[in-house]
């Protein structure tokens, strides 16, 4: 299960894809839209993203993650206006023991911040908003 | 030739909407189509600081040719 959409996250839908009677450990991680941020009150956070650019990064990071750790890999990135609390990405883990699944959950998270194409804009009290800064992008040789 | 490029993040705003057509020399790479850009921008230019042209399946390095497809111009990710 890995896909961007504009639909809520359903994160127990993420840790059902990767359990299996074979895996004693599940890991899972939601990003959500918070306030305040930088001494502004934010009231939402509006996702942009190159869908088909971002859904072919998102598999390569799952797949990366399943070669280097004995997991299976599930994670979906929303899009579109979301409210504070809502949440905007969700990344499980699931593996034989628990030390494997933290490490993939944290890498692919981790990797989703650097290289995959979505931004966001932040929406404050005062009616104004502001793109954030973020990682520059770069050619990966595959 | 002419070539359609989506823009993206904080490119939206820069009052172009949410793509741009330029004019290419055949087989331009993914560096001049960078440049050809800040011409469209005019003052807005510096908002392409930062940026690299992608396709639907990969980022192109500035001397990658400019395959055909959907073409976008990506400004720093911070997804998440």
């Amino acid at each position: 299960m890995i896909r961007v959409t504009k639909s809520r996250l359903d994160p127990a839908a993420l840790d059902r894809a990767v359990s299996s009677p074979k895996h004693g450990a599940v890991a899972s991680f939601v990003g959500t839209v918070r306030s305040p941020h930088a001494g502004r009150v934010v009231t939402a956070v509006s996702y942009d993203c190159f869908t088909p650019l971002a859904e072919k990064e998102l598999s390569r990071i799952a797949a990366a993650a399943e070669r280097r750790w004995p997991v299976r890999v599930a994670v979906e990135h929303r899009i579109g206006r979301l409210r504070v609390g809502e949440a905007s990405v969700a990344v499980a883990a699931g593996s034989g023991h628990r030390a494997e699944a933290f490490e993939a959950c944290r890498f692919v998270i981790e990797e989703i911040k650097r290289r995959v194409p979505v931004w966001k804009k932040e929406h404050y009290a005062g009616g104004d908003g502001r793109w954030l800064a973020g990682c520059a992008l770069h050619r990966s040789r595959r | 030739m002419k070539r359609k490029i989506e823009l993206y993040g904080r490119l939206r705003d820069a009052g172009l909407g949410s793509a741009v057509e330029v004019v290419l020399p055949k087989n331009a790479t993914a560096g001049r189509a960078l440049t050809v850009l800040k011409s469209s921008f005019g003052r807005k230019a510096a908002l392409l600081t930062g940026c690299v042209i992608a396709t639907g399946d990969d980022v192109l390095s500035s001397s990658d040719a400019l395959p055909g497809g959907r073409l976008a111009v990506l400004p720093p990710v911070c997804g998440g």
